[in-house]
């Protein structure tokens, strides 16, 4: 009998530790990366989302705002990479159908079709007068536009992550001057980003949980891409924008598709 | 002259209480006038430092650039040439120095907020005297310097709900009709000076060019700074004539802010560049209205109290000699003129409005600088009109012996008719008066 109850009290002893050396990586924060690390981690995060060909993804976009109703966007995203090109159409509700944001070089262009009219806007613009910016649609150029430090390994969820806190370089024309991500220690995808302004006020944070991946045949290898981005405004609480991203399309696009001309005959 | 002086003492001093409420009223009429007089002067003397600093020079070579006939831009093209020209006229105009300005009106937009706002393009090195001037609470003046920097008065940050280092978006329609904006970073925030400061907004010149999509040589309007600013009207018209003869189409003086000029300016079949030459009492024509308004109101209001002193000094008068008949009646019987006896009564009169006056005078110098010392805050409404966040009151000894001599010779003209009934009576009448 005491043979008997030992045998039970040593396999549960045996069972706890077990269940307790297969949990622990779970609650396990990462190991620190060093200065070089860090910069290795941002070249990561940017290289797997870098095309470097062209880019087309349907995107829905919802913004909610206190106190006013929900909008609901359809449109479509257009990118080249290889010369920094970038363009976005709205196809629905009807009221926007046509409007559009077309990026060439340095300068951010927003077409209104009701006028006519093309103005130039900064990397500040809401898109849509959502909470998004044309960043969060872009290809991440994370180390031209920022330095990073390590902040510590913590946990977001169930995952373990990197915080890192990135400044805006000297004369970068950037959105924010003061980002901070978590980063996925095990897939490098970056899962939580809070910006900031130049006096240290938390903008908005931004979630993308999920990410999938597609396969580019200019880079012959796969491009990581946000399912969903979903934008918490911190300065006007209750306003959020969520983005689904669907239909990547990483093949080749028409030459003459990224030029004022070729926006302005979509809303024809 | 001695005697009738000794008479009117003793006779104020037998009647003190009579005296000190009839001289209260005039001292304190007295001080009212110069308290009003000085809070005038000091809008003045805060509106020339002011516009000067913010809006204008002494004398500014602004202008209008047409690309069609129907629109009208506040540039100038060329501006190093016609700079060329200013310095080179330095001595013969007694000019101390010039600046660049750039002239703009966009759309300041922030995460929170936004307003419209008067945009000031600005070198701020060659503008010491800026920095001295405006009162910075937060940041660097001096980073107006930068590119893309900004720098806004209190009020406006607080609208704008930004902090020191923020990025706001500055919006605006280009000379050719394309609306651009740029972000700028809030490198200052300065202290509110008055009405004009709720609207203006300083940037780098060059910040403001890019937002205008402007060249180096364009700029908004020459600043001219004088070492006599009372010369501004003779060296304005100096310049139109000598800018005309190198050839510059020159517009007429028009007695008007340049931003009261657009429509006119915009329904002239002209193109290309008219220079425009003005003063700073001509930009600040607007601040001329509440300033003459002000004094109009001051005169009303110091008009009806006197009004109401002379019926006080009158009526005094009246119960003086009405008690004093026996007395005078005394005096003419053993002699006395019917005109000294006149004049013994308006230099009573006489005396006590000048012992008063002075009074007043000297008690509203008093209030002044007690007042100037004590900082005293007034509320958004009246700093608009004030041009300062604080009551800045300022003495002026010529308005104050103005006030005195006003003053005196009015309330010793209202004892003329009272004294002149009494010097008419028969002396038999007045002896048996009871």
């Amino acid at each position: 009998m005491v043979g008997n109850v030992m045998n039970k009290t040593t396999i549960s002893v045996i069972v706890s530790v077990l269940i307790a050396a297969l949990a622990l990586p779970a609650f396990a924060k990462p190991k620190p990366l060093d200065q070089a690390g860090v910069d290795k981690l941002i070249s990561t995060i940017d290289d797997r989302q870098r095309n470097g060909g062209d880019y087309k993804s349907l995107i829905y976009m919802e913004s909610k705002e206190r106190k006013k109703n929900t909008v609901v966007y359809e449109g479509v995203v257009y990118r080249r990479d290889a010369d920094d090109r970038f363009m976005m159409l709205f196809i629905k509700p009807k009221s926007e159908r046509g409007k559009g944001y077309l990026k060439i070089d340095r300068n951010l262009w927003m077409y209104d079709p009701t006028v006519g009219r093309w103005e130039r806007r900064t990397e500040r613009e809401r898109i849509g007068g959502s909470d998004s910016r044309r960043t969060d649609f872009d290809e991440s150029n994370l180390k031209t536009e920022y330095t990073a430090k390590y902040i510590k390994g913590s946990k977001l969820g169930r995952f373990s992550v990197h915080q890192l806190e990135l400044k805006a370089r000297p004369k970068k024309d950037v959105a924010y001057p003061k980002v901070r991500l978590w980063v996925d220690a095990a897939t490098s995808n970056v899962l939580k980003r809070q910006d900031f302004a130049a006096s240290g006020r938390l903008m908005r944070t931004t979630y993308t949980p999920k990410w999938r991946q597609v396969f580019s045949p200019s880079k012959k290898a796969s491009v990581y891409v946000p399912k969903e981005i979903r934008i918490f405004d911190e300065v006007e609480k209750g306003n959020k924008t969520v983005v689904l991203i669907k239909k990547t399309d990483l093949r080749k696009l028409p030459r003459n598709i990224f030029s004022k001309a070729w926006l302005e005959s979509k809303s024809r | 002259m001695k005697t009738l002086f000794l008479i009117a003492i003793r006779n104020l001093v037998a009647n003190m209480r009579r005296s000190l409420l009839l001289g209260g009223a005039i001292a304190t009429v007295t001080l009212i006038l110069v308290v009003l007089s000085s809070v005038s002067n000091g809008m003045q003397v805060n509106m020339l430092k002011i516009a000067t600093t913010l809006s204008s020079g002494h004398v500014n070579v602004g202008g209008f650039y047409k690309l069609t006939s129907g629109d009208a831009s506040p540039m100038l093209s060329d501006y190093p040439k016609l700079r060329a020209h200013v310095e080179a006229r330095k001595e013969e105009l007694g000019i101390t120095h010039v600046t660049v300005r750039g002239r703009g009106w966009g759309k300041i937009i922030s995460d929170q907020a936004s307003q419209q706002g008067a945009l000031v393009g600005i070198d701020i090195i060659d503008e010491p005297r800026f920095a001295e001037i405006v009162e910075t609470v937060q940041g660097d003046i001096n980073r107006l310097k930068e590119d893309n920097a900004i720098m806004l008065f209190e009020k406006q940050a607080e609208r704008l709900e930004v902090k020191l280092g923020d990025n706001i978006t500055v919006s605006a329609p280009t000379y050719r009709g394309v609306n651009n904006t740029v972000d700028a970073q809030v490198v200052a925030i300065a202290k509110d000076m008055g009405m004009m400061s709720a609207w203006a907004i300083f940037m780098s010149n060059s910040g403001l060019r890019r937002l205008y999509d402007m060249k180096p040589e364009h700029a908004g309007a020459l600043h001219i700074f004088l070492a006599d600013p009372e010369k501004a009207d003779s060296v304005a018209a100096s310049l139109r004539r000598s800018l005309g003869a190198e050839g510059h189409r020159v517009m007429d003086s028009a007695g008007q802010p340049f931003w009261q000029k657009f429509q006119s300016v915009s329904r002239e079949d002209w193109t290309g560049q008219k220079l425009d030459i003005s003063t700073w009492t001509d930009e600040m024509q607007f601040m001329k209205y509440v300033l003459s308004t002000f004094s109009l109101l001051t005169v009303i209001f110091v008009a009806i109290l006197l009004g109401l002193i002379v019926m006080g000094v009158v009526n005094t008068l009246y119960m003086a000699i009405r008690e004093r008949t026996r007395e005078i009646g005394t005096l003419r019987a053993i002699g006395m003129d019917r005109s000294y006896v006149l004049l013994m009564f308006t230099y009573e009169a006489f005396v006590l409005s000048v012992i008063a006056t002075l009074t007043g005078a000297i008690l509203g110098a008093a209030l002044c600088a007690g007042l100037n010392a004590a900082e005293i805050g007034v509320n958004k409404g009246f700093q608009m009109f004030l041009m300062s966040d604080k009551l800045q009151l300022l003495f002026d000894v010529n308005t104050a012996l103005m006030a005195i001599v006003t003053i005196a010779v009015v309330t010793t003209l209202s004892s003329l008719l009272p004294s002149w009934r009494a010097a008419k009576r028969p002396p038999i009448t007045a002896i048996q008066h009871v």
